[in-house]
């Protein structure tokens, strides 16, 4: 277990040491503070286009911090011939496997917990109020989302060759997912024969990312999530990401590394 | 050489651009307004967001609570934030909000096809709930995007004056903006009709209201001359709803300016095209009578 702590602080120092965490926060800072010093029609009480921008841009940031730390990790490693010493024993497979899942992800919570910081500072400022029970609800969600973005982006760089398709191909599945993944079953059920079946089956085989993304409930103030539901959403996650880190190492476990 | 001969081709093009790029600017059809930045980055796509932007504010209005790409929509006509009267039909305001008389997914959303479905229902809102009181202000960032976009689209302007002028008691910023449409759509009578309201609802100055409302039957009749009988079925029905509703105008602000000469007048013009011509002929006779009765004398 020491060993993944090792590999997972290594991580994170990488994320501070890198510059696109602090480009995406302050230009993120920026644009919301630009849109905070707006005013539509002289009125002072409108919050919800504000945190509607402010919960996009986080929502972009987070992801492209995600899928870059973790499509970099183990092609950065091959490349620079670090993985070698590093697979040496002590070091498994498995242990490479979770010290990088565990540094990418909580290198993300870092992130995410400035980023909602600042946009629960910026959203008190306007409603004169403390974000509420969603507000905590919309971070933790959001946060079991990036574990599974992490876990499939790191399947991924197990996969393809090159850095670059990885990340493209990531975010291409991730924002499909979010988009449309929450519809496949309506468009199934317009379909007849084998393409009716196939769309249903992939309805059912890819993670429901779009469950995690309650913006909706922060921006118009609905009422919490009940507990049980996030539970179940966490325990989904749980599973989805473990299935995800499970097939990595059985990719890479049989990999042949070559200079 | 082959730097001589670089330079030279160089200067061709150079040349070439600076004659030609004239003559093609003047070749472009000349639209007689400058469409600003916005314009000149996004051309005529703007329009396209510009009713994105306008469902957006539909969307505030229910809270999120919005049918996708993948449901059934309805036309940006028939949206609930052009609500012009107090829906009835709608019961009273829970937790600051209205309710409508539906079950959670009875409407666009439908019943749960499967498990995974009926779960994810709890991570989106299921309720159709409408914006009340002054949180309705929510809904004017996405107006006021949709009108910078696309200055020409006049429902942009007559929806966010409604909210102003009534539920949200901004009168001002009303007027500033309808002027601002006005300026933008000269030829709008429906701007006109809702700048008549603010005058005669708001500002209680029936004298405006209905030089307004006259300029607004002005712009309405040159409309109707291009040819009424040639509109389509719908735009034709729209068109004979705004008749109505500016001799309303005309006929309230004549009541309020105890102007009986003219009020006669008007409501003889509403009579014409009023569903309800029999309520119209009694106002009619009423007046009548009030013209005739000889001046109270004073004690």
């Amino acid at each position: 277990m020491n060993n993944v702590f090792a590999l997972a602080g290594v991580v994170i120092k990488e994320l501070y040491r890198r510059k696109d965490f602090y480009v995406l926060f302050v230009m993120t800072a920026l644009l919301t503070l630009l849109l905070w010093a707006m005013r539509f029609f002289d009125n002072a009480d409108i919050v919800r286009f504000l945190k509607e921008i402010c919960l996009l841009l986080i929502w972009i940031s987070t992801l492209v911090i995600a899928i870059t730390t973790a499509a970099r990790q183990i092609p950065a490693e091959r490349e620079s011939r670090t993985i070698f010493p590093l697979l040496a024993k002590p070091v498994s497979r498995w242990e490479l496997i979770a010290g990088k899942f565990a540094g990418c992800w909580l290198a993300c919570l870092v992130a995410l917990a400035v980023f909602y910081f600042f946009f629960g500072v910026i959203t008190a400022t306007r409603e004169h109020a403390w974000p509420g029970a969603i507000f905590f609800e919309a971070f933790w969600m959001h946060a079991v989302f990036l574990a599974i973005v992490v876990a499939l982006v790191l399947l991924g760089s197990v996969l393809f060759t090159a850095q670059s398709s990885n990340a493209t191909i990531s975010f291409i599945v991730v924002i499909g997912i979010l988009f449309a993944g929450g519809h496949l079953n309506k468009i199934a059920a317009g379909l007849r024969g084998i393409n009716g079946d196939i769309v249903r089956a992939l309805h059912f085989a890819i993670p429901q990312l779009q469950w995690y993304d309650i913006r909706d409930f922060v921006i118009h103030d609905w009422q919490a999530i009940g507990l049980q539901y996030i539970g179940g959403a966490t325990l989904y996650g749980a599973l989805y990401t473990g299935l995800l880190l499970g097939l990595t190492w059985l990719v890479f476990r049989h990999k042949t590394l070559t200079l | 050489m082959i730097r001589l001969v670089l330079a030279l081709g160089f200067t061709c093009c150079l040349t070439l651009a600076s004659v030609l790029e004239p003559r093609f600017e003047a070749l472009r059809p000349q639209s007689g307004e400058d469409s600003g930045f916005m314009g000149a980055l996004m051309g005529e796509t703007r329009q396209l967001f510009a009713t994105q932007s306008f469902i957006e504010a539909d969307v505030y209005f229910h809270s999120g609570y919005y049918p996708s790409m993948f449901d059934t929509k309805e036309a940006v006509e028939n949206l609930d934030v052009n609500v012009k009267e107090t829906d009835t039909n709608h019961v009273p305001l829970v937790n600051g909000r209205r309710h409508e008389q539906e079950e959670p997914g009875e409407a666009f959303l439908g019943p749960s096809r499967d498990w995974m479905e009926r779960f994810g229902r709890h991570f989106m809102p299921t309720e159709h709930t409408h914006l009340a009181n002054a949180k309705v202000s929510e809904i004017l960032p996405w107006l006021r995007v949709s009108a910078d976009l696309d200055p020409h689209r006049i429902q942009t302007y007559v929806t966010a004056s409604y909210w102003l002028r009534t539920t949200l008691n901004q009168a001002d910023e009303a007027e500033q903006f309808l002027r601002e449409g006005l300026r933008a759509n000269p030829d709008s009578y429906e701007i006109l009709v809702e700048l008549g309201y603010v005058f005669d609802q708001n500002k209680k100055n029936p004298r405006i209201a209905r030089n307004v409302f006259d300029t607004a039957l002005q712009k309405w009749n040159k409309q109707a001359a291009a040819g009424l009988e040639s509109l389509p079925q719908e735009k034709r029905e729209f068109m004979e709803k705004a008749k109505i509703e500016i001799l309303d105008g005309l006929v309230r602000t004549d009541e309020e300016l105890n102007d009986l000469t003219q009020l006669l007048a008007d409501l003889e013009a509403l009579k014409v095209v009023s569903p309800n011509p029999a309520g119209i002929e009694k106002s009619i006779q009423e007046t009548r009578a009030k013209l005739a009765a000889p001046p109270a004398r004073p004690n």
